[in-house]
């Protein structure tokens, strides 16, 4: 069977400075697969340019088969591919359930005439996802809260719970644990691994190694740009270009 | 039911309550006033779609407003069309109008377009000062036929009340759904983060077009009002103060919600009205109101996410009047 993301050759040019180079990879269906790399090495652009938030500069991205490197952003998600922001992009003034709606929006579509002719069938299937995507992420509870209220770790919940409104087939996490504390790291692994075994293919980046190598089936190691590593965790861990990588980083960090 | 008791209390206010408070304190001119706020709620109404619920600052509504003006204002005179077609054809050619104007604009956000709009009021403004072939420039165009039908009822202040009345009404409707539903959190959404809405699969261009196209709508049939009512207008009736005006209105009120709107316009143009005893001073009072409540209530005297709430529940907007959020299946 054919991988569900497979990237091809991809770049990313920011000016001179080269953020993705000649980026391939593969994510398999229903596979967990982790994306790591020192701070800057371009797995954010990375992720942008899988879900054509900002335009490759070379290359191509199939998902499901399909060339989706000129699409648009919301072309991409309404394929199937759901993303979480580093920086927790919910929205401030709406509440928990309004947010998590925006996602089903996503997924079924938004047209002035259906809330015009009050069409309730439709509102019946968004309010049907987005109680489902509550309540995957545990937040039934707080549905009618503004988000700004909710503390930070279930911030976190909300926007993979909008993102599984979209029903997505892919799901990316940028840093889901950033923040978090030990146990919420623990319980926030669980949550993600109930997820891909209802069948969820999933992306992630993540700088708690932890939660990477026990989460993950594979993982790609990324630095200044390309890829220099890809297999299990037990691979990952014992690779000396990997550890090189890593303690290199260190070394400029510290000069 | 609580839906029901709901619209017929808004409708009585409306259609019975408000013309007789206006006949008893002497009708005639209370009348006219009256009309000019509701002419004025519908274009504070309309705007709050793009800049209150979209998030787009728009500063050339007045613009929009002068287009479906001088639309009715020709149909009518030049050929006779009755207001039932003006109207609606008027707010048509105004979407239109704002389409083809917006869609250059679409990707500009924040200050830019704000600015872009504020040139596009402007523009239009000037066109309809200098094309004098077409809209006679400075002089403006008189004997605008009032709103009749023949047989049934004739052009007076009451005629007129109950004219914009019904179109405002009508608007609130319209924008009430849009805004209310679920529809109208992809507008937020758009507002909030556009970036993270597109990732959640919202269409942003098209929302922005759309909100664009309703509001330039009602702008326009509230243009037509404008005409009908007063019988005479000119492009200085039509200015960037109008716009201004507009979004005071908008902020007082409460930005995004549809409620906030029509207090906006109640107050800063009820206001002068009230205080006429006091000349000149009641310009500062009326200064010193915004200035206050812009200081107290930053998110306007009716704020959105509570008006929100409240007129989702009360106007069965809600998909589920008990947890006022969604059907649970
Ligand atoms: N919009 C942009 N314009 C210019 N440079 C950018 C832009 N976005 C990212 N970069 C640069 O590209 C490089 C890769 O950034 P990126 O955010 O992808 O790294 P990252 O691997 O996600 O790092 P971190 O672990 O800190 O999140 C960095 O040097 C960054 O400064
Ligand atoms: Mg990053």
């Amino acid at each position: 069977m054919t991988p569900l993301l497979e990237i091809k050759n991809v770049s990313r040019y920011f000016g001179g400075l080269h953020a993705v180079e000649d980026f391939s990879g593969q994510v398999q269906r229903g596979e967990r697969v982790g994306l790591i790399g020192p701070n800057g090495a371009g797995k954010t652009t990375l992720f942008n340019l899988i879900t054509c938030f900002t335009p490759l500069s070379a290359g191509s991205v199939f998902f499901d088969d399909k060339d989706i490197s000129s699409l648009k952003a919301y072309q991409v998600a309404r394929l199937g591919i759901a993303r979480t922001f580093q920086n927790l992009r919910v929205m401030p003034n709406l509440s928990v359930f309004d947010n998590v709606s925006i996602g089903a929006l996503g997924a079924l579509g938004h047209s002035p005439f259906s809330a015009l002719l009050h069409h309730r069938n439709y509102a019946k299937d968004i309010s049907r996802r987005t109680w489902d995507a509550l309540e995957q992420a545990g937040l039934q509870g707080q549905a009618s809260e503004v988000a700004a209220n909710l503390s930070y770790g279930k911030r976190k919940y909300l926007e993979i719970a909008r993102a599984l409104a979209l029903s997505p087939r892919l799901l990316i996490l940028d840093e889901p644990a950033a923040g978090l504390n030990d146990t919420e790291t623990a319980q926030l692994g669980e949550f993600v691994m109930k997820l891909s075994k209802e069948g969820l293919s999933i992306l992630l980046v993540e700088h708690d190694m932890n939660f990477v190598m026990t989460l993950c089936e594979r993982i790609m190691v990324m630095a200044s740009g390309r890829k220099i590593a890809d297999g299990t965790p037990q691979e990952i861990s014992n690779d000396p270009v990997v550890l090189e990588a890593y303690l290199g980083s260190e070394e400029e960090e510290a000069a | 039911m609580r839906r029901i008791i709901s619209v017929s209390l808004l409708l009585a206010a409306v259609l019975i309550v408000v013309p007789g408070i206006l006949t008893l304190v002497g009708g005639g001119y209370w009348f006219r006033v009256m009309t000019t706020i509701g002419v004025f709620s519908i274009l504070t109404m309309s705007a709050n779609l793009i800049t209150g619920t979209t998030g787009l600052m728009s500063l050339g509504h007045a613009g929009f407003y002068g287009i479906g003006a001088y639309a009715t204002a020709l149909l009518s005179t030049k050929f006779g069309w009755p207001f039932y077609l003006t109207l609606p054809v008027s707010g048509a050619i105004t979407a239109a109008f704002g389409i083809l104007l917006a869609l250059p604009t679409m990707r500009l956000i924040g200050i830019y377009f704000a600015v872009a709009t504020l040139g596009l009021g402007e523009i239009i403004h000037v066109t309809l000062l200098n094309w004098v072939d077409f809209t006679r420039g400075p002089m403006g165009i008189s004997a605008i036929p009032g709103v009749t039908l023949p047989g049934v009822f004739t052009a007076s202040d009451t005629t007129h009340y109950y004219a914009v009345a019904i179109t405002a009404l009508i608007a609130a409707f319209v924008l009430g759904r849009l805004t209310h539903s679920y529809y109208g959190n992809a507008l937020r959404a758009v507002r909030e983060d556009d970036q993270c809405a597109a990732s959640m699969g919202l269409n942003v261009v098209g929302l922005k077009i759309q909100s664009f196209a309703f509001a330039c709508f009602f702008a326009g049939v509230a243009g037509g009002l404008w005409a009908h009512t007063t019988g005479y207008i000119s492009p200085g009736d039509f200015r960037f103060s109008e716009s201004i005006l507009i979004l005071a209105m908008m902020v007082v009120g409460g930005l995004g919600s549809l409620p906030g709107a029509v207090l906006g316009a109640v107050i800063l143009l009820g206001l002068p009205e009230f205080l006429r005893p006091i000349g000149d001073y009641r310009m500062i009072v009326v200064g010193a109101v915004m200035f206050f409540s812009i200081l107290f209530l930053p998110r306007g005297l009716l704020g959105e996410t509570p008006v929100l709430t409240v007129v989702r529940r009360q106007f069965g907007l809600a998909w589920d009047a008990k947890s006022n959020l969604g059907w649970r299946q």
